[in-house]
């Protein structure tokens, strides 16, 4: 069995934005307690050891640690290779510069679209002003910068647009995502889905400014996968070089496996990353190929994809087992066509996120 | 769109970074999205791509080595490097971009 290689340390589920497609749990309390700074050092230091090589300080919104710089530079004593996900809200050159000077290797900024208030809509806060400041800050200090923007039905349109700004903004890579319908974008789904034709225009527009642009900035484009004929290679196979630490120090195979019911998540509190790595009964659930049902089972393409992500298997079929319904091979990627088809009628409203009412068990 | 044969000084990308993994017991380079994993004579190479002229680079690596047909070697290596944007060229004075 092999190592891991990268770690997503999600340190908050604390955000200043609600963006209706966030990959944080459905079920947000604020009141969960957060691994405090000498937990997630010790995280760090248990994750070089195990054999992480990259450690991406996510949330949430990261920023709201106060710890960061202290976290960034313990990774970086250990010989890790650190990467800061941040909607760039608190992202000051002060904030940046010393971040920099703790040993941050790079940096992705996340942008809801090219106008204003567009952005400031879908992220449910008005930010797009202090993301063009975070952006412009971080290209002063040359940190290796990548501008991230999710895309859905709302600002597939003006994806020339965004690129426009990347150019502008000389960043280093620009990253185009489609959403991942789980969690909350699974929530709403019906509300972000686009259609195909956006899709394929949208596409054709990439394809067009990276042969005008040439190397700067590099263009990725994540193509969405309900429009694609296989699934993802979810985290290039579960368990096999990706590990999650939540906030509250549970241990995930993938950031969105909460959604998975009646998987039991070890926590870093009880036990070492090497122990649940290598034994903890969740890593082992879907790890390898032994658990695939055909079509899996015998398909050429088994140790490609890995059979598609589990969670969206879960969200669609109700078994974390089948085969992810947006490979054709599925025997139900009808659901997908389905889920296609209701998209494209009147438009339902956005879900943003938002934090679960507090409760008396909570403390 | 630039090749190595134009790059004068070698110099890995600001993202990029040489790393030894003593537990898998290999070079690689590591980035955002990924690990490269490189043999001896790449990681020799990659050690060299600090901003000096490639002739400079070679001539190093031809010392190291005691070996003299490299020159073909390098840059068949910095043309994969490149090609995967891990490498870009250094402005003439290289103190006036240091690698931090």
């Amino acid at each position: 069995m092999s190592h891991p290689f990268a770690l997503l340390a999600e340190l908050t589920y604390r955000c200043p934005l609600k963006c209706p497609y966030c990959s944080n749990p459905l079920e947000l309390r604020l009141e969960r307690d957060e691994l405090d700074t000498s937990a997630w050092r010790r995280v760090l230091t248990e994750a070089a050891t195990l054999g992480v090589v990259q450690v991406h300080l996510s949330g949430g919104e990261p920023l709201v640690r106060r710890d960061l710089e202290e976290l960034v530079a313990q990774g970086r004593s250990l010989g890790l290779y650190l990467h800061l996900i941040t909607s760039g809200v608190g992202a000051d050159e002060r904030r940046l510069a010393r971040l920099r000077d703790a040993g941050l290797d790079a940096l992705q900024i996340s942008l809801q679209d090219s106008r204003a208030a567009e952005n400031d809509w879908l992220a449910g806060t008005p930010s797009f002003e202090q993301k063009c400041r975070a952006i412009e800050a971080a290209r002063r200090l040359e940190l290796p910068l990548t501008l991230n923007v999710v895309l859905h039905r709302h600002n597939l349109d003006r994806i020339d647009e965004v690129i426009d700004l990347a150019v502008d903004w000389n960043v280093d890579r620009l990253e185009l995502a489609h959403v991942q319908y789980t969690g909350w974008a699974f929530r709403n789904r019906a509300a972000l889905l686009p259609a195909r034709e956006q899709v394929e225009r949208a596409a054709a527009l990439v394809d067009r400014a990276r042969e005008r642009l040439g190397r700067r900035p590099e263009l990725l484009h994540v193509l969405p996968d309900y429009f694609q004929q296989f699934p993802k290679a979810c985290l290039n196979g579960w368990g096999r070089v990706f590990m999650t630490v939540a906030p509250d120090g549970a241990v995930l195979p993938c950031q969105t496996a909460r959604e998975i019911p009646g998987l039991e998540f070890p926590s870093v509190r009880d036990q070492s990353l090497h122990e649940i790595w290598f034994h903890a009964p969740v890593f082992e659930r879907f790890r390898g190929t032994g658990w695939m049902p055909e079509p899996c089972r015998s398909c050429d393409r088994r140790e490609i994809d890995f059979g598609g992500c589990r969670c969206q298997a879960f969200l669609l079929t109700g078994d974390a087992r089948a085969t992810d319904p947006v490979c054709h091979l599925s025997p139900v990627h009808h659901l997908v066509d389905e889920a296609l088809r209701a998209a494209a009628e009147p438009r339902e409203a956005l879900n943003f996120r938002q934090y679960s009412p507090r409760t008396s068990s909570q403390h | 769109m630039k090749s190595t044969s134009a790059i004068r000084r070698p110099l890995l990308a600001r993202h990029a970074r040489y790393r030894w993994d003593a537990l898998r017991q290999q070079h690689q380079i590591v980035f955002p999205e990924g690990v490269l994993v490189l043999n001896e004579s790449g990681a020799a190479i990659t050690r060299h791509c600090d901003g000096r002229p490639i002739g400079e680079l070679v001539a190093a690596l031809e010392n190291q080595f005691q070996d003299t047909p490299l020159e073909a070697d390098v840059h068949a290596f910095l043309d994969r490097l490149f090609e995967k944007r891990l490498l870009t060229d250094a402005p003439e004075d290289p103190h006036t971009n240091p690698k931090r």
